[in-house]
């Protein structure tokens, strides 16, 4: 029984680090394991749709015809089964925070053809 | 004495975390009776069983509940292997039984910060908050994500806790125990917080048992049941183990139920760790669940027992999967509880069941 | 203590003497679901003593049948019954705490006695499969004795057919024209080098 059981956690935390970061000036490094966003190694990509079956959430579209491989982010919940069931491992999923966003948008990755190219060509939808 | 007054309490409440609303009917400033309502948040995730198949629909259940989402996908995962038959290597069982009681610590802690902030305590409400996201970052490290993890599948889990790993989470906790034992003197000791507690929110053990109630909130009315001790997965190679529990029955011993089960739970992640077997974490699952298969099976979730049940048809989609969270089996016993109480210590009392009316209404 | 589960079957009828009977036992009740099949909705009521987890199934409880409530002993069933009248129609009667339809907020009434149309294709799909089975295996056993130098081409076909069953009919069709087409060719090309075996 009795008061002020807590003062001198509260007094000791003048003296200590803040556990928080100011955030815009200073940011948090991620951990190596993060699941932070799918990316596609077009080179190795063979556009066999496993991935897009696989999803939970329809977020991948694998289109054959146009050579293109899309996920759209804002459907894409970071489980990693596509990465898991990719079989030639081209599906990373890479450790960093989304960065902020004002509108909805789908990544489209084309997939070369005969693996000549190694560019990613990045547009917006 | 004063005519009976209906005030309605909720849903949207600046004391509740839940979309819970109450009809209390008050008499003067007694609580005669209160009749619950929920049903704000129903989301018909049980019915989209039939539209993800039995793998991707882990992914589903982990997101019934954004506190218990692990507690979700572990007992969805170990009915689906009890309806396919799949054992999963030990290793796998006891990483689970590792990420479980991890997750058991922050549900917890995160409690013990809203009951703090419930009764006015705003900087006991800050240290709580503080630890937890400790544990947050334990689980960013280990599995990829802070609240939803993705780590389970159907036949185990997907990545391994590596030694350094291991020792770290060691060292996290050993840190959490120091600055913890601090701020549960507050709690059990602070003449504040016992004013608020002690004596409010009575239930005996009788009512405990007839009502059915499961988790803290049944411990605390010295019911001593934890699914824990039934030894499901790697829970039964545990040295000992004995349920956490008390017998006054009112708010303070359902705060020290919870209080001491954090201290258990690292107990037992240290055992886990202590002696996890090298090994494989997943055995590959093929082919799909009979048709007309049943399974059932319980959890221990922080909250209490949570009960899941599936039944195959023959293909890739289950017919029907079910979980009952522990809420739906305590909203009989905080009814009972809220009878004859104070009006100032609704919230209070609510508050100690630990309601979760999203996992309840799924 | 360790954990076991138990499937029983019931029926209506019996449910009061179950519930009296667990009561009486102290036995703690679990739960209580529904599950939507073709002849009515399964109910299963879940209790459970010392580890063991007995559920009670009664099988194909229609709408105009009415279900005693279990909540004069087991208050905490109230929750489960008022949620299994919401979702599948179930008529409880003498729910201790009765919403009386009102206990979910629901766009649809009854969603989960409703097949939604990937599951009846699901089904539709597994049925035929099972049909094509059953009669592979039926013409297999007439077969077996009467017949038994006959080529193994008709088994083929009737594996063909079984699995050409569970496709999408406009594909089946496709397939079955090219096989048809197939067989055209074999017997023009037999024909032709029989011929030709008559010109040498």
């Amino acid at each position: 029984m009795g008061a002020f059981k807590l003062g001198k956690m509260t007094i000791s935390g003048l003296f200590k680090q803040p556990e928080t970061v100011q955030y815009p000036v200073q940011t948090k490094t991620p951990p190596a394991g993060l699941k932070g966003h799918v990316v596609n190694d077009v080179s190795n990509c063979i556009l066999c749709g496993i991935c897009q079956k696989r999803c939970p959430c329809s977020a991948i579209e694998v289109s054959k015809a146009d050579r293109t491989w899309s996920i759209d982010r804002f459907r894409c919940i970071q489980c990693g089964s596509c990465v898991r069931e990719c079989p030639k491992s081209c599906l990373t999923m890479e450790p960093t925070y989304a960065a902020c966003s004002t509108a909805k948008h789908v990544d489209v990755f084309e997939v070369p053809e005969q693996q000549k190219s190694e560019e990613v060509i990045k547009t917006e939808v | 004495m004063g005519k009976a007054t209906i005030i309605p309490f909720g849903p949207q409440h600046p004391v509740l975390p839940e979309p819970l609303h109450l009809d209390l009917v008050v008499e003067d400033e007694k609580v005669i009776e209160a009749i619950p309502q929920i049903g704000f948040v129903h989301r018909g995730l049980e019915k989209l069983v039939e539209t993800r198949d039995y793998n991707q629909f882990i992914y589903v259940a982990e997101r019934i509940c954004g506190i218990c989402a692990f507690g979700h996908s572990y007992g969805y995962a170990e009915t689906v292997e009890r309806l396919m038959g799949v054992e999963v290597p030990e290793r796998g069982q006891y990483l689970r039984v590792i990420w479980h009681e991890l997750s058991r610590i922050h549900s917890h802690i995160l409690w013990l910060g809203l009951a703090a902030d419930a009764f006015g305590f705003e900087s006991l409400f800050m240290h709580c908050w503080r630890l937890r996201e400790r544990v947050l970052d334990i689980f960013e490290k280990t599995t990829g994500g802070r609240v939803i993890f993705s780590v389970v599948k159907v036949g185990g889990v997907v990545r391994d806790i590596d030694a350094a790993q291991m020792a770290e989470i060691i060292r996290v906790l050993e840190g959490i125990k120091q600055d913890y034992k601090q701020i549960m003197d507050a709690f059990l000791k602070d003449s504040s917080v016992m004013n608020r507690t002690v004596g409010v929110g009575y239930l005996s053990f009788e009512d405990a048992t007839n009502l059915s109630m499961v988790g803290p909130f049944a411990r605390a009315s010295n019911v001593a049941y934890d699914v824990r001790s039934l030894g499901i997965g790697a829970y039964g190679t545990l040295s000992d183990f004995a349920p956490i529990t008390d017998t006054q029955g009112d708010c303070y011993a359902r705060m020290k139920v919870r209080a001491l089960e954090v201290l258990q739970s690292i107990d037992i992640i240290e055992e886990m760790i202590a002696r996890i077997p090298a090994g494989d974490i997943a055995v590959p699952v093929k082919g799909n669940p009979a048709d007309g298969a049943e399974a059932a099976c319980v959890v221990e979730q922080p909250r209490g027992e949570c009960y899941y049940y599936a039944r195959g048809n023959g293909t890739k989609n289950l017919e029907r999967m079910r979980m009952r969270t522990p809420t739906s089996e305590n909203l009989a016993g905080m009814v009972k509880a809220l009878e004859g109480c104070d009006l100032a210590d609704v919230n209070m009392i609510i508050l100690t069941i630990d309601p979760c009316i999203s996992c309840t209404e799924r | 203590m360790g954990f076991a589960t138990e499937f029983t079957t019931i029926t209506l009828p019996e449910l009061p003497e179950l519930n009296r009977q667990r009561k009486a036992e102290g036995w703690r009740f679990v739960q209580l679901l529904g599950v939507n099949t073709e002849a009515g909705v399964d109910l299963i009521y879940s209790f459970m003593k010392d580890g063991l987890l007995v559920n009670s199934k009664i099988e194909g409880v229609t709408k105009d049948q009415v279900v005693p409530s279990i909540t004069d002993n087991f208050l905490a069933a109230f929750v489960f019954e008022n949620e299994t009248h919401d979702l599948f129609g179930v008529n409880f009667e003498g729910i201790a705490i009765d919403f009386g339809g009102n206990f979910y907020a629901l766009a649809q009434k009854e969603p989960m006695t409703i097949i939604s149309p990937e599951q009846k294709a699901a089904r539709e799909k597994a049925r035929k499969i099972a049909e094509a089975k059953a009669a592979k295996e039926k013409a297999a056993k007439a077969g077996d004795t009467p017949a038994q130098e006959q080529p193994k081409a008709a088994p083929a076909a009737d594996e063909l057919e079984a699995k050409l069953a569970g496709m999408d009919p406009e594909k089946a069709a496709k397939v079955r024209a090219a096989m048809e087409a197939k067989a055209k060719k074999e017997a023009a090309r037999k024909a032709e080098a029989a011929n030709d075996g008559e010109g040498a």
